[in-house]
């Protein structure tokens, strides 16, 4: 499990990406400097931190980063 | 200039990206995402990937590949007059690998030039090849192009902690080389260069992709030794390529109809897709490599034109287009296939 603070610390501190907790509901699009070898790392790097695969077909169709948060944290 | 012949050398059995994903520990969604996103299933390395160690050296692979070029042309080596090799990759850089090579296929008392190049660095040689022809001393080049990229794999990196601009590198590429037969005179199976060009375009552009090398002072800087921008590849490669196709139509006369197979830039195989697309040439069969041997640097064009070669009927045209993005080059070319 991850909270909400440590998934935007992640984003911040691992992915070098200058977001704040107001930025994760953004169209992904929109999220500055954001990129598919983003998408790629940050899948990784939750997977690693929760234990559990993220599901990639899904997280393609993941419209903000608050969408990939819930992927990886749903039960 | 005719094209005599060409031929190509890989190392190993290809690496597919399940493989990849293994050595680096990676899992199932890396492996779909590079499927995804790169599109490239394989490559071949001159790299043992459990040792880490290089196996095969780019003059093993280009003197293979052109000991190739010349059976297939029946050419022998006393009978070439000059040799060139483009490569951003020598395996030292002296003696030069070109000069390596040469003593290996048993060509002496020639002309040899090494061009430090990337991408475009095929065209770039047989640029230098049919100046030769055109000067007139000259009747026969053997052209050579290739790159050995594994050098630059740390098969110990955790892939989650690379930056993008240096996790690319180890998906993109791929090891080869490359050679073509050139002459002044045509050959049955021969195809006519009816025009040619390379071009810098790098002023006041950042480089687009850098590879470093290291001496005994640096060797323990910590600065990556190749990155990439791909975001610069992906916004101006596909743009540049539209402008040399329409110059070099423009060159021979000919419309977009008139293109019956298209050789296009091979930077990953979701790039060349795009790049395919977006040309839109109605009549023409796309001739592609990356899918399956990777992006390998100045040894793309001899594997596309070793194809294109057998499949380029007399009369027949072919466009091939290469863009050089580390500091920018434009460059491509139209072939005419010859008599059989």
């Amino acid at each position: 499990m991850i909270s909400v603070e440590e998934y935007v610390t992640l984003l911040r501190d691992e992915l070098a990406l200058p977001v704040t907790e107001d930025d994760l509901g953004r169209s992904l699009d929109t999220v500055d400097a954001w990129d598919s070898v983003h998408l790629l790392t940050l899948c990784t790097l939750l997977e690693r931190q929760t234990g559990r695969p993220l599901p990639f077909a899904r997280v393609l169709e993941a419209p903000s980063l608050a969408a990939v948060y819930e992927l990886a944290t749903a039960s | 200039m005719h094209i005599l012949s060409a031929a190509s050398a890989l190392p190993g059995p290809p690496v597919d990206n399940a493989a990849l994903a293994r050595r680096f520990g990676m899992d199932a969604l890396w492996e779909q995402w590079v499927e995804a996103f790169i599109g490239t299933h394989a490559r071949h390395l001159a790299l043992d990937l459990e040792s880490g160690k290089v196996v095969t050296t780019l003059a093993d692979l280009a003197a293979d590949a052109g000991a190739r070029a010349l059976a297939a042309a029946g050419v022998t080596a006393g009978e070439v007059d000059a040799v060139v090799l483009g490569t951003a990759t020598p395996d030292r850089l002296m003696p030069a690998t070109v000069n390596i090579v040469a003593d290996r296929l048993g060509i002496d008392q020639v002309r040899t030039f090494q061009l430090q190049s990337g991408c475009s660095g095929a065209v770039q040689a047989l640029d230098v090849a049919r100046q030769l022809l055109l000067a007139g001393e000259t009747g026969t080049v053997l052209v050579l192009g290739g790159d050995v990229i594994a050098r630059f794999y740390d098969v110990a990196r955790d892939l989650t902690r690379a930056a993008p601009a240096e996790l690319v590198n180890y998906v993109l590429f791929g090891d080869a080389a490359g050679a073509a037969v050139v002459s002044a005179r045509p050959a049955p199976g021969s195809a006519e260069v009816r025009a040619l060009f390379t071009r810098l375009v790098g002023l006041g552009r950042e480089p687009g992709a850098v590879l470093e090398w290291f001496g005994p002072a640096d060797r323990d800087d910590d600065r990556p030794a190749a990155t990439e921008d791909y975001k610069a590849i992906e916004k101006h490669v596909p743009e540049m390529t539209e402008e040399v196709l329409l110059e070099l139509l423009r060159a021979v006369g000919w419309t977009d109809r008139d293109v019956d197979l298209v050789l296009p830039p091979q930077l990953s195989g979701r790039m060349t897709r795009l790049i395919t697309d977006r040309l839109a040439l109605p009549a023409a069969r796309e001739v592609s490599v990356v899918d399956h041997a990777g992006n390998c640097g100045n040894a793309i064009v001899f594997l596309q034109l070793e194809r294109a070669l057998a499949g380029l009927a007399p009369g027949e045209r072919a466009i091939g287009v290469s863009i050089e993005s580390s500091k920018w080059i434009k460059a491509g070319f139209a072939l005419e296939g010859g008599a059989s």
